[in-house]
């Protein structure tokens, strides 16, 4: 009779274990939009730049490929790397690569964008993204975050622009690494890698 | 027989509701913000895995001075931290900052908000296989914030800002207890 009731014990308290893992499983909670996997291809979209003046995607696109990278003004990843994407945009504009930059945050209005620009010297061109609607379509919720567009339209990178905020640390150039592949004609070995910066500011 | 019931008994029930806890801090280290302790991708993972002698549910936070909504969020970590005693919840906040900051910016933003959890900095050349390493889910968006349940098990994750309520429900649950 004892030993009926140590096991019916046993029994009854493993239940209140298994409930309670049942219970407790994991909530993954993310309220941003997820990107587009890569192959997908990027619809056209209209954006003004920070003086007013709208481009579309298709104007902007580089013979062989184009790269859009959302970027801050006020976020010290983002501004870590500017002399990086500046020197991007410059080595593969040469290449036919076109680099487009896209400032989403609703805390950087446009006249902070381009006196940032100017300041930092940043030529390449920077689109206003109000409303956050393109980083929203592409899923971009980091600065700086990276996407690289071939000459079909389609999305074929999406990630860091290398692995480290400290140019002296960087190991893996991945963005120019997936450039370099594609202008060599070959597959991009890693298509997505993990951005790392800060978030974007949306509107609420 | 009726003791040994009793032991198992209380045993059992005790490591569901998170009484049978005791006081370790993991080998994370001081609760006090001065003392941040700097780790590579090896001390992440020692504090994932955890001392199996430790019954404590797990939170982490992953946060950065220069990340707006992790400095939005800190005050309500630190409210958490001061009503969950570190007997009863293992918390660990992991600053991604650059290490050039562990001495100045960090000390001084966990300074601003009298924060006394234990604090570490995540010293990696590439975030990437520390990110990896913590949940395949988690795209690198900070705040991120985990807690696991006695057996390691996540029972509640949230990338970006948390929800204070959202996270206290989370944490009683997992100790066992309303706080």
């Amino acid at each position: 009779m004892k030993k009926q009731y140590a096991v019916t014990l046993v029994l009854a308290s493993l239940v209140i274990i298994a409930l309670a893992a049942v219970a407790g499983s994991g909530s993954s909670v993310s309220d941003l939009p997820a990107p587009p996997a890569i192959g997908t291809v990027i619809d056209d979209f209209k954006l003004p730049d920070f003086d007013g003046k709208e481009h579309s995607l298709n104007s902007l696109k580089g013979a062989k490929g184009t790269v859009v990278i959302f970027i801050a003004t006020k976020c010290p990843v983002s501004n870590a790397y500017n002399d990086r994407m500046e020197k991007l945009a410059e080595d593969y504009k040469a290449k036919g690569v076109n680099v487009v930059g896209i400032n989403s945050n609703n805390t950087e209005p446009s006249a902070e964008v381009k006196s940032h620009a100017a300041e930092k010297h940043l030529t390449f061109t920077i689109l206003k993204d109000d409303g956050n609607k393109i980083a929203d379509r592409l899923g971009a919720n980091h600065t700086p975050e990276a996407y690289v567009i071939d000459t079909g339209g389609k999305l074929v990178y999406h990630g860091r622009i290398d692995n480290a905020q400290n140019p002296a640390n960087i190991t893996s150039s991945d963005l120019r690494e997936a450039l370099d592949e594609i202008l060599a004609g070959k597959p991009i070995q890693k298509t997505t890698s993990v951005a790392f910066g800060c978030s974007i500011k949306r509107v609420s | 027989m009726r003791l040994s019931i009793l032991f198992v008994t209380l045993l059992i029930v005790g490591s569901v509701a998170g009484i049978v806890a005791p006081a370790q801090l993991n080998g994370v280290g001081s609760v006090r913000a001065a003392d941040i302790r700097e780790i590579n991708l090896d001390g992440l993972k020692k504090i994932l895995q955890r001392d199996p002698k430790d019954t404590r549910p797990l939170l982490i936070n992953f946060w950065a001075t220069w990340c707006d909504p992790c400095r939005e969020e800190f005050p309500d970590l630190v409210k958490i931290d001061a009503d969950y005693t570190a007997a009863r919840l293992n918390f660990v906040a992991v600053s991604l900052d650059e290490v050039a900051d562990i001495k100045t910016a960090v000390p001084k933003f966990l300074k601003e908000m009298k924060a006394a959890m234990p604090v570490v900095l995540l010293n990696v050349n590439d975030p990437e296989p520390a990110i990896k390493v913590v949940d395949a889910a988690w795209d690198g968006q900070l705040p991120a914030t985990f807690l696991y349940d006695k057996d390691g098990h996540v029972v509640f994750r949230h990338f970006g800002r948390i929800k204070p309520d959202e996270l206290r429900a989370a944490i009683d649950k997992a100790v066992g207890s309303k706080q």
